[in-house]
């Protein structure tokens, strides 16, 4: 789908970018045809954040991309956005859509033990006081998140996009899909029937947070080349023990595929050091991992289409099952 | 409600006082473990029930702002759900509480980018247009007073030279242009050509979207200190404790301060004028203030002629000091921009009391302490609610007329004593005003006695 620039009224949409993602803030706005609003982010010497908004804003539709991501800055990164988003709403503008590829602290979205913070419910409220009208995401740790917002969010998928990658890159014809636990099961069964191709799971016995103790693997993989399917690659851990688990029963080799490569901690050491033929995931947070079995997605036309579709009141749903290109 | 009722939570900023507050309170800090997760994300688990519990938690707005920030509302909302009866936030020092409403700081703070590489990065043509832009009116010429050796000192600074030269010498941000720094510089150069289109710049002020966000994460009650601005309280919802770190400030002048009734009250801007004569009132001191003014065409002659009267003493300054003159000349649009700052009131032979809510960059006090020397005053003390002291500020400090300073422990100062010395630096416990009004809340008692006479 090819987008003119001219098809969108251009002075009532503006593209503002925080700190945690200029590239695919840029790609998404040169997809758009609308170049991204002068605003400067700023820390001041004592590192309270400084939000400066560079052109009239008032009775647009405004569209903030923050990612969340940085293992220092993800903090900062989000009371960024708060602060933009704030900033917006005191601008008169008509309404504020929050874009946020990688939704921060996504995975504590509940009460696993007494007195535990469900920190994504948090954030939630937290952009709905700061003034967020809408918000967008793709691939939320739990899709359940939406229902924390008393605002839409829409909740995109990666998996358009990666069916599209593994069609045209990987062999399909010797390939099974793995999940590597119990939970992305649904994620990955949705993929293989996409695909018409078989499935395996490896339950993991999880003892504590980022690290994972035993797995089992169930069904075969004997000879054949593993598409290792999750939602996010944060340590690795995870990824490299079921890579090994796969290649031990017998898989010829293990391709891993991540909506959000996150890559933190020992990821890097773990990736360099795994038996993986390649990683690859989306660009919804930088990743600076300069490794050769690295490939990743560009995820930013999902985006882009999405912001033009509800700017101009259109339906969002046929992103989730096509990829624009 | 029964004192065995009060959970005290302390957060990761300034452990220290909270293990004071709670000494004073004779509670122990509640068991918490506060962390990160790999990936950055705030981690923290409440290892106490709270059900039914008064909650307090005690977070200073320091150090790492945001990570304390967001620390402080997972804490809250933890709490909250986890069904305490009430939790109160107790921030020391209220972060996001005085933030600069033009691009720039007034005070010349250096605006530090993310990137630090980015700092030096800034092109005399960038800054040049933007000095224009905040000042540029029509018709005007260029007057560059370029007598002042204040700044000039402060430039030659030791190992933080460059740092001052270049945050000084731009004040207008640039944008952090993640990896890319050849197209941050042209954005930068972008964004302020918006002079243009006749908008004017605003900086976000994140007041109310601060309070919200503490009453959002579930604070029935917020209990801070010194707020910069009283009116901040009317940002809440909520009821909001601004405890006064005078009492203590007071007792500290009549106890160590030799012939205090000889001494002068000083506030170094006209912000903090009303602060520090309620000071001076209560003690039957004397008053000066300075008064900064920036004014950009009314200067005609030599400012010592025109503005001099009695006690007033002018001192021009040009705000920022260039690179060198060529290179301010060279700038294409002309505006002068001459700030004076002026003492009202005698401080000759006198010690001074330098009176102030709030150091940050620490540029405003020193240069009052630097203008009260050259004034004549044997000795100047600077007397400091939050000493926050960013970038070089405790250089500056260091380099500067300030003969002893006298800081609240509202944020951590161990670094300030260590870098001072401990002849030159004196740190006002505020643990036990803090602790007063934490027991005073809980019981239901009435607070107001603590803003008269401390505790």
């Amino acid at each position: 789908m090819a987008i003119e620039a001219e098809d969108m009224s251009s002075n009532s949409i503006k593209i503002l970018a925080g700190n945690s993602h200029p590239e695919l803030a840029a790609i998404i706005s040169k997809r758009l045809g609308i170049p991204l609003s002068k605003v400067g982010v700023y820390q001041y010497s004592n590192k309270e954040t400084s939000v400066t908004i560079g052109e009239s804003i008032r009775d647009e539709d405004v569209y903030i991309i923050q990612t969340g991501t940085g293992e220092q800055e993800i903090n900062d990164f989000l009371m960024e956005l708060l602060i933009m988003v704030h900033a917006c709403r005191t601008a008169s503008v008509r309404r504020i859509t929050a874009v946020i590829p990688n939704f921060p602290y996504a995975r504590q979205d509940k009460k696993d033990k007494s007195r535990a913070p469900i920190t994504a419910k948090l954030i939630a409220n937290l952009l709905e006081t700061a003034g967020c009208d809408h918000v967008i995401t793709m691939d939320l740790h739990a899709s359940q998140i939406q229902g924390f917002f008393h605002i839409p969010v829409d909740n995109l998928y990666a998996e358009p996009s990666v069916l599209n990658y593994i069609e045209t890159k990987t062999d399909l014809a010797n390939a099974i899909l793995v999940s590597p636990d119990a939970g992305g099961a649904k994620r990955v069964a949705s993929l293989a029937d996409k695909l018409d191709l078989n499935f395996a799971l490896i339950h993991k016995e999880r003892q504590k947070a980022n690290e994972v103790s035993r797995m089992v693997l169930v069904g075969d993989v004997t000879g054949k080349s593993c598409l290792l399917i999750d939602d996010m690659a944060d340590t690795c851990g995870t990824l490299v023990k079921a890579t090994n688990t796969l290649l031990d029963h017998g898989a010829k080799e293990v391709i891993a595929i991540v909506s959000h490569g996150i890559f933190s901690g020992a990821a890097r050491e773990r990736l360099q050091n795994s038996k993986l033929s390649r990683i690859v995931c989306t660009n919804t947070v930088p990743v600076d991992l300069d490794l050769d079995i690295l490939d990743q997605i560009d995820i930013s036309p999902t985006l882009a289409e999405a912001i033009r579709r509800l700017h101009n009141g259109e339906s969002v749903s046929y992103l989730f099952t096509h990829a624009p290109s | 409600m029964g004192s065995n009722n009060i959970v005290v939570f302390g957060g990761g900023s300034h452990p220290q006082l909270v293990n004071m507050i709670c000494e004073n309170l004779g509670v122990k800090p509640a068991h918490v473990e506060l962390g990160k997760f790999s990936n950055g994300e705030t981690s923290i688990s409440v290892h106490e029930s709270v059900r039914e519990k008064d909650v307090y938690v005690i977070q200073s707005g320091c150090g790492h702002v945001n990570d304390n920030f967001m620390e402080l509302l997972i804490l809250l909302s933890a709490c909250k759900t986890a069904s305490a009866s009430r939790v109160t936030a107790v921030m020391p020092y209220f972060c996001y509480s005085r933030q600069p409403d033009i691009p720039y700081t007034a005070k010349g703070a250096p605006l530090v980018s993310k990137q630090k590489e980015n700092v030096s990065f800034q092109s005399s043509s960038n800054g040049g247009q933007a000095f224009t832009l905040m000042t540029h009116k029509p018709g005007e010429e260029t007057l560059l007073k370029a007598n002042d050796s204040g700044l000039r000192q402060f430039n030659n600074v030791g190992s933080s030279t460059n740092l001052i030269k270049s945050t000084s010498f731009s004040r207008i941000p640039m944008i952090p242009g993640g990896k890319e720094q050849g197209s941050s510089k042209t954005d930068a150069g972008e964004l302020f050509n918006a002079q243009n289109s006749g908008y004017k710049l605003w900086v976000a002020q994140a007041g109310t979207l601060i309070a919200n966000l503490l009453t959002t994460s579930g604070a029935d009650h917020v209990i801070t200190m010194d707020l910069h601005d009283p009116q901040f309280q009317g940002f809440f919802d909520i009821p909001v404790d601004n405890l006064y770190c005078k009492p203590i400030a007071q007792s500290y002048i009549q106890h160590h301060i030799p012939n205090y009734k000889e001494a002068v009250i000083v506030s170094p801007d006209a912000g903090g004028a009303k602060r520090a004569t309620s000071i001076a009132d209560s003690l039957k001191l004397s008053f000066a203030l300075i008064h900064k003014e920036r004014r950009s065409q009314l200067l005609k002659g030599p400012p010592s002629t025109t503005l001099t009267s009695g006690n007033t003493l002018p001192v021009t300054a040009p705000l920022i000091t260039p690179f060198s003159s060529r290179e301010m000349s060279s700038s294409t649009s002309t505006s002068k921009y001459v700030q004076t700052t002026m003492l009202v009131g005698d401080v000759k032979n006198k010690v001074c009391i330098l009176v102030d809510d709030l150091v940050d960059t620490s540029y405003t006090i020193t240069r009052a302490a630097k203008l009260l020397k050259d004034q004549g005053a044997t000795k100047v003390y600077a007397l400091v609610t939050h000493g926050i002291f960013s970038g070089d500020a405790l250089i500056k400090i260091q380099q500067s007329a300030i003969d002893k300073l006298i800081v609240s422990n509202s944020v951590p100062q161990k670094e300030t004593v260590e870098f001072l010395g401990k002849h030159r630096v004196d740190v006002l416990d505020v643990s036990r005003v803090l602790a007063e009004a934490i027991r005073r809340i809980h019981n239901g008692e009435s607070i107001s006695m603590l803003f008269e006479h401390g505790w």
